[in-house]
């Protein structure tokens, strides 16, 4: 009996104790999350022997986690696809690293696509063409591709990958017809959304879809915006100013945006709430 | 060991007589010995525990839950199976010597030779019993994930099956090893081979970069002479939903007979000219 209580005793007073050294604890290095990686995927891979698979795995949940941390830290709402200004130094090193260890996972190529341009371009395109070489069948890689190209405008380049990406055998005919949608028409809304409509569709990732999602009620509200800017240009060319509010456009109350939230009128400008889902940039 | 010498005294002559029925008792009592082992229990459970945890770390995954099962299910089968085969291995031979019980099994018609060939067979049966528990957990896993029949679980049995494989390869060194060796020292040498036979490749590559013709002699004997365990790691493919092709689960299991043979051999060899008084 005495020694049960020992046991239930000692175990209240270590969580207490534990509670008490947490309040002591000095603040974590905020530059230790940064630290650069001593052991390149090469060397990963070797010195794995024979469980590169499960390495791999744990470099892909440390770059998850990564980006998370950064995302959560940060005070205002960052879209997956624009995380340049939160320093993710270490995400390319993190996805070549698992992409190296197991060259067939594809998961960290697509998060490549999509995560890294807006962090490093360059090592965006490297890591997805690398894996096309480990992976040629997967045409799933050519959209990754062809994506990032899209995104830096450069729609030659990204209708020759979906070109290639159309030739694999399976290839949903999607793929060619964005191969000639890239050159038509490369800059316009209409292939964004085709380009996030089927991200969404096709990605097994959820912050992929949802950033996707986003995306999609972005391009909704760019057409919902063009045409109330409209309305306003209207208001002021038989006024001469801007509307105070929008009963003066004649409407009961605010649109509302794709995402249920009221614009807001601002001058003689419409803008999306602080509060909206979608992104504004 | 009671059981043994008494199963090696029968009163049918054909059953004391044949080499088979003698390595059959001496097998069936190493499996009985291993299976009572506390510790053997304590490693399946902890696989099947780490196993049933992949399922949580999986969350962590962005939706690649049964890659982590299947990465996490079959290292940890491959690594605790190599502290089994390793651990329990070199303790094969080396027990009987100290218990003195080798003495009374010697005094029998039973060679040295069929004494480590039961042994062996032994431990393999009890890694093939630890090895199955640890595939249904893993397919079980699997199975919890999914909601029902994963097809995952196709691919996973053939990369078990080449596990095993491995896994008697050690059992066989570490058995070597004992013959001549203290444990300590059997288990240190038999997980530098583990280690060696995962950098095989290595050694090719190595082989062929040097300048010198003797060093490139040496690396390339080492090439040939140590297992090629890099071969049985399927484990990656598996998740993946790969299964090695036929061919190769055939060319792989061959050269692990033929090496098991050599290594067998040897340990006889160097057993049989063992004094232990």
């Amino acid at each position: 009996m005495a020694l049960t209580a020992v046991v239930l005793v000692g175990i209240a007073f270590a969580a207490v104790l534990v509670r008490w050294t947490d309040t002591l604890r000095p603040a974590p290095d905020p530059n230790a999350i940064d630290e650069n990686l001593y052991v390149n995927g090469k060397t990963a891979r070797r010195i794995s022997l024979g469980f590169n698979g499960l390495v791999a795995d744990w470099y892909w949940m440390r770059s998850l986690q990564y980006v998370g941390r950064k995302i959560m830290n940060h005070p205002d709402d960052v879209p997956l696809d624009n995380l340049g200004q939160l320093n993710m130094k270490l995400l390319a090193p993190l996805l070549d690293t698992a992409t190296t260890l197991d060259p067939n996972f594809l998961d960290p190529y697509e998060y490549a696509a999509i995560v890294l341009p807006s962090v490093d371009v360059q090592e965006a395109i490297r890591i997805t063409k690398k894996g096309i070489e480990t992976n040629p069948n997967a045409w799933r890689l050519y959209q990754h591709l062809g994506y990032i190209y899209w995104q830096q405008h450069d729609y030659q380049a990204a209708s020759e990958t979906y070109g290639r990406g159309a030739e694999i055998p399976g290839t949903p005919p999607w793929m060619e017809a964005m191969k000639a949608k890239m050159l038509a028409d490369g800059g316009s809304r209409a292939t964004a959304r085709e380009i996030y409509t089927r991200m969404f569709e096709q990605s097994s990732d959820d912050q992929v879809k949802e950033m996707a999602r986003r995306r999609l009620l972005q391009l909704d509200s760019l057409d919902q915006r063009d045409g109330l800017r409209k309305i306003l240009l209207a208001y002021q060319g038989r006024t001469g100013k801007c509307p105070n509010n929008w009963r003066d456009l004649g409407l009961s109350s605010a649109p509302l945006d794709p995402a249920g939230v009221p614009y807001v009128l601002r001058a003689c400008e419409v803008e999306l709430d602080s509060k909206s889902e979608i992104p504004g940039k | 060991m009671e059981e043994v010498i008494s199963a090696l005294t029968r009163d049918n002559p054909r059953q004391v007589n044949s080499g088979f029925w003698r390595i059959a008792a001496i097998a069936r009592n190493a499996f009985r010995e291993a299976v009572r082992d506390r510790v053997l229990y304590n490693l399946v459970l902890f696989v099947l525990l780490l196993t049933g945890a992949s399922i949580f770390i999986g969350e962590l995954s962005g939706g690649q839950e049964r890659k982590v099962i299947v990465d996490l299910g079959l290292s940890a089968m491959l690594l605790f199976g190599v502290f089994i085969a390793i651990f329990v291995g070199v303790g094969l031979v080396y027990k009987e010597i100290e218990r003195r019980t080798i003495y009374a099994v010697f005094s029998k018609p039973v060679g040295r030779g069929e004494f480590l060939v039961g042994k062996y067979l032994g431990l393999c049966l009890t890694l093939l019993v630890n090895v199955l528990v640890m595939a249904v957990g893993v397919s079980v896993a699997l199975m919890y994930v999914s909601r029902g029949w994963d097809p995952l679980i196709l691919t996973v049995w053939p990369a078990v099956l080449l596990i095993y494989l491995e896994l008697m390869l050690l059992t066989a060194v570490a058995l070597l090893f004992s013959s001549f060796s203290s444990p300590a020292l059997s288990a240190l040498l038999t997980f530098m081979v583990f280690i060696i036979g995962h950098f095989s490749a290595d050694l090719k590559s190595l082989a062929g970069s040097l300048g010198s013709t003797s060093a490139r002699w040496l690396f390339t004997g080492l090439y040939y002479l140590l297992p090629n365990l890099a071969n049985y790691s399927f484990i990656t493919p598996a998740a993946h939903g790969r299964a090695p092709a036929p061919g190769f689960v055939f060319a792989t299991a061959l050269y692990a007979v033929v090496y098991i043979t050599v290594i067998l051999a040897g340990a006889t060899l160097i057993f049989s000219r063992r004094n232990f008084k």
